[in-house]
């Protein structure tokens, strides 16, 4: 159509003011999909720390006020480390939970020595049965058969003091608990919330107990659940032990509902960010709502014209459109592009990988910024095409 | 027959601040189909308010106008625009061709918008010809062109539609006298072979090429 045609001419003849007009639409996309493709790889990143334990419940001794995490492996000293759950607990949960599987964890932190002659250090332990350890953790190295002097390292743990399969730990001051050899080094598992390995030793249940003087009471219970019911398992536990509210016993965490919770707030982040690239967008609006109305105001005469020899009000303001369409498009497809390469770098720089940078929440962001960039460029451009249609066409044919 | 346009009885009154202002005051005329008419008075007389209503792009304060039998006075703007576009062509002194366009679609330009489709280039090729348009200007654009070709132009985009009337707004008051001369007679041709054509002037030698003369003095139709 001929109006599609004189917007495509307008646009080329006035090629600068065009070009600076899409540059701001362009960077307002890039502002926004790039944001969203940086929040989008942190929730991926952060996911793939927390995935693995996103199917668990944590068990832990109540220690009044809102009950909480774990007492991890650093807790001893602190006022909840008296408190621990019984054998008895333990069985309670092991049958509530049924057909999933309770995992009994002992906790503490002592010092060590790696090698004749080393720093001591103070680490995590964690005493497990030897039969459960393989549903919490994979091994990148050895096997799980640890034996009674047998352990299993943290990988961060190994790394950081040159451990392998076969390297020996004195446990205590000087040596005092006795030795341990390293049967296997865990996988990375980055944050959790029922027991952090990656700078810990795993021991079996009966050295923990020889050795620390510990009797079926234990600092947490983790119930791995099979169907990803989270929410069922935790209410069975509480019903069952939290039986009186004055005389709480137990602690549940539901780590899935903790996992939906923290994306939820990555969510938030993500949308924030996008919107401060937003204000961006806005601007980039106002620049194309004023490059109209130079355009209107240019060509007055020309729709005085236009309405004497008979062109509707609608086709003037179709004219218009479609100049702001144009822009619009070619200047929020360039950004859509240009955000895929800006979220590659911010990514890399920001969050040291760029493995998340195909994804469908990826695609869906950079779709969202050249829509919006689009939609901004139409509704900046309604106004001004809505006076030029409405112009009086004796006025406009009068104008000089 | 039918007039092409019909005056009865029109007022039109701008209502100012500073008070009302009479531009025409109660003019009665018809205009035959075939005729050549000048429109002719001094600056302020009304002749622009009367080529504005002739021309459908306003409608009188009291009175009617009728266009070939249409009374104008209670129409739509969409209806008015329709009857601009089908029955009214419109040639101006500066040309107002669209600069942004070239001759062939400047000619066009009105019968695309009848249309709704693309460009009639035989259609244009046609009414140029009728014209007398050199043919290798076809494809330039309108600033390419002299006055005198671009008046060619502004008369063969009034043509394309095959209106009832042609209205002219001082013709050739934008072009040397031998230029002003040779569309005059392309006027005269045209309205030999049957258009209807209004000429709204202030030159004698302009009017006359013309019929009949109407005189416009402080809005009312002096002779």
């Amino acid at each position: 159509m001929i109006f599609w045609e004189i917007a495509k001419r307008n646009i080329r003849i006035h090629m600068l003011r065009s070009t600076l007009a899409m540059l701001g639409i362009v960077i307002g996309v890039v502002a926004i999909a790039s944001m969203g493709i940086l929040g989008n790889s942190m929730v991926a990143t952060v996911s793939e720390s927390l995935s693995s334990v996103g199917d668990s419940v944590i068990v832990t001794p109540y220690a009044g006020g809102g009950g909480g995490m774990g007492p991890g492996g650093g807790s001893s000293g602190s006022s909840s480390a008296s408190l621990k759950l019984t054998d008895q607990n333990y069985q309670q949960i092991k049958r509530v939970s049924a057909p999933n599987t309770a995992i009994p964890v002992y906790s503490t932190s002592d010092h060590m020595k790696i090698g004749v002659g080393s720093d001591d250090i103070v680490a995590s332990i964690y005493g497990l049965p030897s039969e459960d350890v393989p549903d919490l953790m994979k091994l990148e190295a050895g096997d799980y058969n640890n034996g009674n002097s047998g352990c299993l390292v943290g990988s961060t743990f190994a790394k950081d003091h040159d451990l392998k399969v076969g390297s020996r730990i004195s446990i205590g001051n000087d040596g005092s608990k006795g030795t341990l050899r390293v049967t296997g080094i865990i996988e990375e598992r980055g944050m959790s919330f029922d027991i952090s390995t990656d700078n810990a030793l795993v021991v079996t249940d009966e050295w923990f107990e020889d050795t620390y003087n510990r009797n079926k009471d234990y600092d947490e219970v983790v119930v791995k659940v099979k169907d990803g019911d989270t929410a069922t398992v935790k209410t069975n536990i509480e019903k069952q032990l939290n039986k009186h509210k004055d005389n709480k016993i137990v602690s549940v965490t539901d780590s899935k509902a903790t996992l939906n919770s923290i994306y939820a707030t990555f969510g938030t982040i993500t949308t924030f960010v996008s919107a401060i690239g937003g204000i961006s967008m806005i601007v980039a609006g106002v620049s194309i709502f004023n490059i109209m109305m130079m355009s209107v105001n240019e060509r007055i005469k020309e729709i005085g014209i236009m309405r004497s020899i008979g062109t509707q009000k609608k086709e003037v303001m179709s004219m218009f459109i479609y100049e702001a369409a144009i822009i619009g498009v070619i200047g929020s497809i360039i950004g859509g592009l240009f955000s895929i390469l800006a979220g590659y770098v911010v990514s890399a720089l920001m969050l040291g990988s760029t493995k998340y940078l195909v994804t469908a929440a990826n695609a869906l962001s950079v779709t969202e910024g050249i829509l919006f960039g689009i939609i901004i460029c139409l509704a900046c451009g309604i106004y001004p095409a809505w006076q030029a249609a409405n112009l009086n066409p004796i006025d406009a044919l009068r104008h000089e | 027959m039918e007039p092409v346009i019909q005056f009865e009885d029109v007022v039109k009154i701008y209502p100012l601040k500073a008070g009302d202002v009479t531009a025409l005051d109660h003019i009665s005329f018809s205009v035959e189909r075939g005729e050549f008419i000048s429109i002719m008075g001094p600056s302020g007389s009304g002749k622009s308010t009367l080529l504005t209503l002739m021309g459908c792009l306003d409608t009188p304060t009291s009175g009617n106008i009728f266009m070939s039998g249409i009374p104008i006075r209670n129409m739509s703007d969409v209806d008015l625009t329709n009857l601009r576009r089908d029955r009214i062509g419109f040639i101006f002194q500066y040309f107002n061709l669209f600069p942004l366009l070239n001759i062939i679609e400047n000619v066009s330009f009105p019968q695309m918008l009848k249309s709704g489709h693309g460009v009639d280039e035989d259609k244009a090729r046609e009414v140029l010809r009728a014209v007398q348009l050199d043919e290798r200007l076809f494809t330039h654009t309108p600033l390419e062109l002299s006055g005198g070709q671009q008046q060619r132009v502004a008369v063969a985009r009034a043509l394309i539609n095959d209106p009832d009337i042609l209205l002219c707004d001082e013709p050739t008051g934008n072009l040397d006298s031998k230029t002003g001369a040779s569309i005059m007679e392309l006027m005269t041709e045209l309205n030999r072979k049957g258009s209807t054509i209004i000429v709204v002037t202030h030159d004698p030698n302009v009017a006359n090429y013309t019929s009949r003369t109407i005189r416009i003095v402080d809005g009312c139709i002096a002779s």
